[in-house]
């Protein structure tokens, strides 16, 4: 996969975009070492928090506007999400989420989807006021969400 | 008789079958209508869902809430939700989940039919 930087604006259109940039990227055509579920993991782990953007976020007056930048690394694809919301609490978030699942719930998996599928997570605000998402998925795991069946 | 809505289609097998072929998409944008759907199909005597998801790129986390939703129902009734023809991106979801636990999963529509009808 190809380092790939995109803007998009239309919270209606995004998802469409994201996957469609991924439909153009075969998975390991040039890399070997980023596997096909890699792939799909990522783009997994985009829709779910991007979904969450469309969503949940308050941009208020702003319009909204999400950078995605996606870069292989080793065996690594590596992604940077920013948005001009306003943000909340990841962390307490993903703790509240995993401690109120429900039995095979219908609601709160979405990032600890995103969660269980990444590694080096990272999210907080950075210095023009944005936010930004930052994470890599890798070949060799397999990673898993426990849900209560 | 073949009754298509927006995003699904779903082929009466028998009378308390029903296949559902998933399309594209199974996401927050349509998750809604779907349970929508099989939830028609229930109240018409509906019990075992075969879910076909040969074309489908996306299935997220509200999408999985919804086939969930469905178990939930048909369960009751002794009914089955099952997978056929699963796509990568559905099966990285399965596996993610480990939902293979709870919902059985055939090659095909056909195979599942065998199983079902």
């Amino acid at each position: 996969m190809e380092s790939v930087k995109y803007r998009f604006l239309n919270l209606n259109t995004v998802i469409d975009e994201v996957h469609s940039l991924f439909e153009q990227w075969p998975s390991n055509e040039h890399d070997p070492r980023i596997s096909p579920d890699s792939v799909q993991r990522t783009k997994l782990a985009l829709h779910e928090w991007i979904a969450n953007l469309v969503q949940h976020a308050s941009f208020e007056c702003s319009h909204p506007e999400i950078m995605l930048d996606v870069e292989t690394v080793e065996d690594a694809i590596v992604c940077v999400v920013e948005d001009n919301s306003q943000g909340f609490d990841l962390d307490a978030h993903l703790v509240m989420a995993a401690e109120d699942l429900a039995h095979l719930p219908e609601r709160g998996m979405g990032l600890l989807m995103l969660q269980a599928c990444a590694t080096d997570l990272f999210y907080g605000r950075i210095s023009d006021g944005r936010n930004r998402l930052k994470f890599s998925v890798k070949g060799e795991d397999d990673p898993c969400l426990t849900i209560p069946f | 008789m073949q009754v298509t809505t927006m995003t699904f289609s779903v082929e009466p097998c028998n009378q308390d079958t029903v296949i559902v072929r998933i399309g594209k998409a199974l996401d927050f944008r349509n998750a809604a209508e779907f349970k929508s759907t099989c939830q028609t199909q229930v109240r018409s005597g509906a019990r075992n869902f075969i879910l076909d998801f040969s074309e489908t790129g996306i299935l997220d986390s509200t999408g999985l809430g919804s086939i969930f939703s469905l178990y939930r129902q048909v369960s009751p009734l002794e009914g089955q939700v099952v997978f056929a023809s699963v796509s990568r991106p559905v099966q990285v979801v399965v596996q993610l989940t480990r939902t293979y636990k709870v919902f059985r999963q055939f090659p095909s529509v056909d195979a599942a039919k065998d199983a079902l009808v």
